[in-house]
């Protein structure tokens, strides 16, 4: 790698109002040019053109500051004051706080449960609860349980998600500052969370909302607060916003799986970043080029994966009994759990123990009784008349099975020899004296299925030994030692391979109703398991219960096991629901979520977001897109209408949020599960600071403020040096931007306009957010809007 | 040549010229230097060696001839051998068939390949009246090896079209010669085109289209000359001709549409170019690029249209009027006037729409009681007789006096064959939860005001009575108690109900929605004269669009079962990984076995260089962020259309099937395979120029037999396994494959 030419100041800032007749060339190339260059130099002349505003003064700066704190201090009040309104109201179950507040009730109890989301948000009412000292006995089980007289701090409960949502409105509003908007425009993108019905309902009630919105707005703010430290990187607030923002990515994807987006967002904003990064001009040797990257790379990957699987080890250190979830996972994991029934029971397996064989999935043993195979069936086909071989549901003699070696034990030493995975057995029926066994005969219900039958101990010897061999292969694909109820396995026969199979459709009147058994030649399908369910007559020391000790797995076993089931059962959540929307009618706030009645007060909690905030938030976004298609056509015809600084803040700021937008939004359309209204929020969110960052850009102050801190780069330095000024240590001071832009007046009027609006549409369907009050119909027709569906409208 | 002096390639650098250049440093030269006023020469010469030129001209005609010949010979050795159906014959030779027994069908596809199967049965005579079931053996009179080797010859020319492809991509000679050899021995291709299937007319179509592209591009800085305005049209014709083969042709379109925007685009940023010029680029485009394929598109229905005139299987699929057109169709029949009495059946008017269905099993939730759907195939379940309500006077076969139905009159609908009554009721429909369920409930006696319908007349096309008339009344039924409106609107129900259309009860009045509109379209009631509905004509722009709808439903309703594992179908991922073949037919010793399988090389190759494809790109990218300057810009241009084009057309034909929800097969990724081997030879192309002489014809020289050898190891399942399949099992390279 060649060392690098010290990087050309690039274009000399000009003063405003530069016109195109009179500037120069902007990019003052220093080397000769061909005559190719020099042409389009020429042609670029008339374009960019900068715009720097006069710099405050520090008497000004600091007046601004103040009215900034004052604005924030103002919104944080009235932000606590509309979550935290009537949060006692209902004192009832409401809607999907059936689940979470039944999982922080399984938390605190420890006992083992299933989700389809990452722990965190769930961890943290558990830890609401434990730090009220809460026991967790109330389950949740429906909508409209009361909580007063089951004794449930669900106040508590409910201030956490309150609390988060009272915090992300300041969040919004600093992320505005920080990105370098005049107050005007901070002030309307958090007005529009602030007063956002949607935002209020979803995070005063018992659900993961309020911790995902917060999360993902931290991470956002986060980002903002590093990229201002980009010229002094490596430096100790430069390393502090980093690693916040890979914590608060780490909180919102623990949350729930759509903090990815987040993680996209902010991906796609740092790979940019990197990508010019790369650019020579930048002056960066490849050597710290890696630096860059691999700081972000551990900040922002490593470190929040570390975090997420940390919250998992939590999750499994605090569930560690038996619980509803069990069924979810595989028997070694259950096994982990104290007492569990596994754990408790399963026994290994010898030869000549004498077993029931029971199907996973319908619970029915393997059972055969003397009767024979009807001759021919009422189709037509012909069976070989042996002997029935069925599923029974019930606990029964003839369910009793010898496990027998492919190759006998000598007669005096038989016992005591374990079985294990993947060895060739043979079955032997205790009550008919038959052995198991299957061949290429029709069964009775499926043409290309084998039938199971029995044959005599002369045959199972003789010429029909090979069909009476199976393979015990252990769903864990071990070779370990065969157990019982823990030991799932496959009955393989061993020259067929077919897999031991059955149904729940029922055998006609001859076989007693019973399950068919029959060979399925398809042996991978996990219906074809079975378990062994007891060792009949146990009559060796394998007897004795004795407490075992709850084993242990490695965490990342546990985990893998647990993320693998929870996509599983993420992507299988397509049931619809009435409630249910499609992302297109998001946007325009089509129709709402009923989320709580109560018939006697007429009072309802209906989510919905404020229609007109919505309605202003989509409409910026459709305005800043076809700003950013006209820009991009005016350019490519070589007009240059936006001045240059004034055309990066916008695409570097408003850009970013309108890329977490699309981000946020757009990957719901291919998703094939049942979605909501309130997967809208985080994307109305970012909606919110595209809507202040295009009033700033309309109605602001025509000046670009810098917003990210100066070093004094060396370059700077050795400039002042030559002038002979005095050189202080400068290598990692920084000197503080301006960037509080004056809000025009203009820009005052046309916000307080809007925030007055959307005050005003809160206020209006306030009922519907808090439940209270009660409506008359036509008060409820009145807020019919669009399609929204309301109770108590007639 | 007003735009010579700008052209593509040196646009797609338009961003260095602005660049602060830099003084030259060794490994380093300055940018500028490349835009010298260099002569400009025509991109490729760079890659054609001296002694090529020598033998161009023989090169030229003879080297694509012996390739075409020996196309035919691989793709028709022994074609016909195998005299049973076999793998999708059984679909396309019997839509063949309907074509030649002018008999009206449905199916997914759109109709030019299968028009095409029933023209090479017209050739050789075939009559059309097989049944093509599967596995059967083909009778004396059709002669199933003219018709194979009539698709097979779509299947050969796809050689000499990769030939032409990669000459017009400027690749050299050498690798010129490895790509049109990797699609002659891609082993999938040669399986695939020997049979009576849409592929190789999909694949041939495909692979033009492509051409197309690619010649168009060679003559980008001639624009508006004879030649360029036949390579635009010959592109035009060919997407408009792969979309009516199958809609995965929609794939290619997008390759081409992509390729036009970046050209536009490109000719967008061009201050030089006259504002008329450009506007004519635009117009060329939108006439041969849109307006071209969708004519022919329409004109492929519209031949459809002419040539099945008989009433056939697929008759319910369409609105009634059209069906009422059909020759032998037994709706012409249908009295005008409908009464009380009347058995009929009940046509949803919504694009798609079916019948109104009933059959004896339940509801599973919901109300758990008789299911009501939209069905589209004629079945005796269709048939409905209006009563009239209970307390009205009772309806009496003998009576003389006929009562005739009029808007707003309220009527029972009894279903005939279980003479349940349409019900419905507050239950929430099984998938569109906001709109009620509709049921059959009860019977002639027992049942409540629930069963009541009124029938409200939207339009009449030839009438302005009152009265409902047969076919061209549009009426809608208003449950009497709920005031809700019976409606279909394409939407499947799970394999519980048969993939068939759900019927709900829509609780908004829109009178617009035309999935609430019904008409009468099978109308018997002996006791009334018969009419004459042939005077109603359907227009052919509402059979078009309706047909395509019809299709969309059907192809969505195409999802996997999860329940039922479907051995021959596959997942997308597995295909370029030469995961897994299929078997075409039946497997036992006595007949002739073919397996569908890629060959190894060549797929895998493929594959591989699609990646590794990326992985240079992006090392380049790198070099080029850190002002390398790697490639003069007529080597950038060749490595954008030569080498990221086909990758970009490698992934527009794959990565869609990941998405589809539909049921995937191996042979989906046939054409997405033809763009990866474009890729690999750009690659290869590309990794030996730098090579000395030797060493690039040792290279292709090994790939030449890397390429050849496995072929002909794998020759048999391509040109058929005769005997005990066991006698290959050292085909079996893969645990998953199942030769």
């Amino acid at each position: 790698m060649a060392p690098k030419a010290p990087t050309p100041e690039k274009g000399g800032k000009k003063t405003k109002q530069q016109s195109s007749a009179s500037a120069g060339p902007v990019s003052s190339a220093p080397a000769p040019d061909t005559s190719t260059v020099k042409a389009e130099e020429v042609d670029d002349s008339s374009g960019p053109i900068y715009l720097v505003a006069k710099p405050l003064t520090p008497a000004e700066a600091r007046r601004e500051e103040i009215y900034y704190n004052v604005a924030l201090f103002v919104i944080t009040i009235l932000s606590f004051f509309t979550r935290f309104y009537m949060l006692f109201h209902p004192d009832q179950v409401v809607f999907d706080e059936v689940h979470f507040g039944k999982f922080a009730s399984y938390y605190l109890q420890g006992t083992y449960f299933f989700d389809v989301h990452p722990p965190f948000g769930k961890l943290l009412f558990a830890l609401v609860g434990w730090l009220v000292g809460y026991d967790g006995a109330f389950l949740f089980d429906n909508i409209g349980d009361g909580y007063t007289h089951n004794k449930v701090p669900y106040l508590a409960y409910r201030a956490l998600p309150a609390l988060l949502g009272s915090l992300t409105v300041p969040v919004v509003f600093l992320t505005m500052k920080h990105s370098g908007y005049s107050l005007a425009a901070c002030l309307v993108s958090a007005a529009l969370v602030l007063f956002d019905n949607g935002h209020i309902t979803q995070t005063r009630l018992i659900l993961l909302d309020a911790t995902l919105i917060f999360s993902m707005s931290c991470a956002l703010y986060s980002y903002v607060k590093f990229m201002r430290y980009r010229n002094s990187p490596f430096s100790q607030k430069w390393w502090q916003w980093l690693l916040l923002t890979g914590l608060a990515l780490a909180c919102t994807i623990s949350t729930k799986y759509v903090g990815a987006f987040t993680f996209f967002t902010i991906g796609l904003a740092v790979i940019i970043d990197l990508w010019n990064l790369l650019d020579i001009d930048n002056g960066l040797s490849l050597k710290q080029f890696a630096q860059h990257f691999f700081a972000r790379a551990f900040a922002l990957i490593a470190m929040p994966f570390m975090i997420y699987l940390f919250f998992f080890q939590v999750h499994f250190w605090v569930l560690n009994k038996s619980g509803p979830g069990d069924d979810f996972m595989s028997p070694e994991f259950q096994e982990t759990l104290g007492d569990n029934e596994l754990a408790l029971l399963a026994k290994p397996i010898n030869y000549y123990d004498t077993i029931a064989i029971k199907h996973k999935d319908t619970g029915a043993y393997l059972h055969s009784h003397s009767d024979r195979y009807p001759l021919r069936y009422d189709d037509g086909r012909i069976s070989s008349q042996g002997q029935q071989v069925t599923g029974y549901p019930h606990k029964d003699a003839n369910n009793n099975w010898v496990i027998l070696p492919a190759a006998g034990f000598p007669e005096n030493d038989r016992l005591g020899h374990p079985v294990n995975g993947g060895d060739i057995v043979q079955l032997y029926h205790v009550v008919t004296g038959t052995y198991l066994l299957t061949h290429d005969v029709a069964s009775p219900y499926y043409p290309t299925n084998q039938e199971f039958t029995t044959v005599s101990p002369e045959d199972a010897a003789g010429p029909r030994h090979n069909d009476t061999l199976f393979e015990i292969r252990l769903s864990n694909g071990k070779k370990e030692q065969f157990r019982t109820k823990g030991g799932l396995f496959k009955l393989i026969h061993f020259p067929t391979k077919v897999a031991m199979w059955t149904h729940t459709k029922p055998l006609p009147d001859w076989a007693y109703r019973q399950q068919e058994v029959n060979g399925n030649k398809n042996a991978q399908q996990l219906s074809n398991t079975w378990l062994v369910d007891e060792i009949v007559d146990l009559k060796d020391d394998r007897m004795k219960v004795e407490k075992k000790k709850v084993k242990q797995l490695p965490f990342m076993k546990k985990w893998l096991e647990l993320q693998i089931a929870m996509f599983r059962h993420n992507n299988a959540l397509t049931s619809s629901h009435p409630y249910a929307s499609l992302p297109p009618e998001w946007p325009f706030m089509l129709r709402g979520v009923s989320f709580w009645t109560q018939n006697d007060t007429r009072s309802q909690i209906y989510l919905v977001g404020n229609p007109l905030g919505w309605w202003f938030a989509t409409s910026c976004l459709a305005v800043l897109s076809g700003v950013f298609v006209a820009d991009q056509l005016t350019r490519r015809r070589r007009y240059y209408v936006l001045a240059e600084n004034v055309r990066t803040r916008l695409y570097n700021s408003a850009g970013f949020f309108l890329l977490a937008w699309a981000a946020h939004y757009f990957p719901f359309y291919i998703m094939g599960r049942q979605l909501f209204l309130h997967h809208y929020l985080p994307a109305h969110l970012t909606s919110a600071l595209v809507a202040g960052a295009l009033l700033d850009f309309f109605y602001g102050n025509p000046g670009v403020f810098p917003v990210a801190y100066q070093a004094a780069a060396a370059a700077s330095t050795k400039a002042a040096a030559k002038k002979g000024q005095v050189v202080e240590s400068v290598v990692h001071r920084l000197q503080p931007p301006t960037m509080y832009p004056p809000s025009s007046l203009i820009s005052y009027a046309v916000s307080g306009v809007i925030i007055g609006l959307i005050f005003g549409v809160y206020w209006f369907f306030k009922p519907f957010t808090y439940g209270d009050p009660g409506l008359s119909v036509p008060e409820v027709l009145m807020r019919k809007w669009m399609n929204f569906d309301l109770h108590f409208a007639k | 040549m007003a735009t010579a002096g700008s052209t593509t390639g040196a646009d797609a650098h338009g961003a260095l010229r602005q660049r602060k250049s830099k003084p030259s440093e060794p490994g380093r030269e300055p940018v500028e230097q490349f835009f010298q006023d260099k002569p400009k020469t025509v991109i490729g010469e760079y890659y054609r060696d001296e002694d090529d030129i020598s033998l161009d001209t023989v090169e030229k005609y003879v080297v694509p001839m012996l390739f075409t010949i020996l196309s035919f010979v691989t793709r028709m050795y022994r074609i016909g051998i195998s005299d049973i159906v076999t793998w999708d014959e059984a679909h396309f030779g019997k839509f063949g068939s309907h074509y030649l027994k002018r008999e009206f069908y449905f199916d997914v596809h759109p109709p030019l390949g299968k028009m095409l199967v029933g023209l090479s049965g017209y050739l050789c005579g075939y009559n059309g009246s097989f049944e093509f079931k599967s596995g059967d053996h083909y009778p004396e009179d059709v002669n199933y090896t003219f018709m194979r080797i009539f698709n097979a010859t779509f299947g050969a020319l796809c050689v000499p079209v990769a030939y032409y492809t990669a000459k017009s991509l400027k690749f050299s000679t050498l690798a010129t010669w490895l790509v049109t050899l990797m699609v002659l021995c891609e082993n999938s291709y040669a399986t695939i085109s020997r049979f009576i299937l849409l592929d190789s007319m999909l694949m041939l179509f495909t692979f033009t289209s492509f051409l197309g592209l690619a010649k168009f591009h060679e003559w980008r800085r001639h624009p508006f000359t004879s030649g360029w305005w036949f390579w635009l049209t010959f592109t035009g014709v060919n997407i408009g001709c792969v979309t009516s083969v199958k809609w995965v042709g929609m794939l290619t379109t997008a390759l081409v549409g992509i390729y036009t925007i970046h050209d536009l685009w490109d000719k967008f940023g061009d201050l030089k170019m006259p504002v008329v010029t450009y506007a004519k680029h635009w117009i060329s485009r939108i006439v041969c690029l849109i307006i071209l394929p969708l004519t022919i598109y329409l004109a492929c229905f519209k031949i459809h249209f002419l040539i099945l005139e008989n009433s056939g299987p697929g008759d319910a699929q369409m609105s009634s009027l059209f069906q009422a057109n059909l020759r032998n169709s037994d709706l012409t029949k249908g009295p005008l006037d409908v009464a009380i009495g009347s058995k009929f059946t009940l046509k949803n008017m919504g694009y798609g729409g079916g019948l109104l269905h009933s059959h004896v099993q339940t509801f599973p939730e919901g109300s758990e009681q008789q299911q009501v759907t939209c069905y589209h195939h004629k079945d005796s379940n269709n048939e409905w007789v209006f009563y009239p309500i209970r307390g009205s006077p009772e309806y009496d076969p003998n009576d003389s006096e006929i009562r005739f139905i009029e808007s707003g009159d309220a009527i029972r609908l009894i279903h005939e064959n279980t003479g349940r009554n349409l019900h419905s009721h507050v239950m929430p429909a099984p998938i569109t939860k906001d709109q009620n369920e509709v049921s059959c409930y009860g019977n002639l006696t027992v049942g409540d005001d629930k069963d009541n319908w009124i029938i409200e007349i939207v339009s009449d096309t030839a009438h302005s009575d009152n009265r409902v008339h047969t076919l061209t009344s549009s009426l809608r039924f208003r449950h009497q108690v709920l005031g809700c409106y019976l409606r279909a609107a394409n939407v499947n129900l799970p394999p519980w109900g048969f993939k068939q259309v759900e019927v709900t009860c829509d609780k908004t009045n829109n009178p617009r929605d035309r999935f609430t509109h019904w008409n009468v379209e099978m109308h018997v009631n002996p006791r009334l004269p018969q009419g004459d509905a042939k005077a109603y004509k359907s227009p052919f722009l509402r059979d078009f669009v309706h047909l395509n709808v019809a299709m969309m439903t059907s192809n969505n309703a195409l999802v996997p079962d999860p329940d039922k594992r479907d051995e021959l179908a596959s997942r997308p991922w597995q295909w370029p990984v030469l995961n897994v073949g299929l078997r075409m037919c039946g497997w036992s010793n006595d007949i002739v076995k073919y397996y569908l399988l890629g060959n190894p090389f060549v797929v895998w190759g493929s594959t591989a260089s699609v990646a590794m494809l990326a992985i240079v790109t992006f090392v380049y990218l790198c070099r080029w962020q850190r002002k390398y300057v790697d490639m003069t810009p007529d080597e950038v241009s060749h490595f954008i259309y030569s080498g990221l084009y086909p990758a970009l057309g490698w992934g527009l034909h794959y990565f869609p099937f990941i998405l589809m929800a539909r049921v995937t097969y191996v042979h989906h990724y046939l054409p997405a395979l033809y763009f990866a081997i474009m890729t690999f030879g750009f690659l290869f192309d590309f990794g030996t120029r730098k090579l000395s002489w030797w060493a690039r014809y040792l290279a292709y020289l090994l790939a030449y037999a890397a390429v050849i050898g496995v072929f002909a190891l794998y020759s048999p399942i391509s040109f058929g396994i005769i005997g005990n399949h066991e006698n290959y099992d050292y085909l079996n390279w893969l645990s998953t494959w199942t030769i």
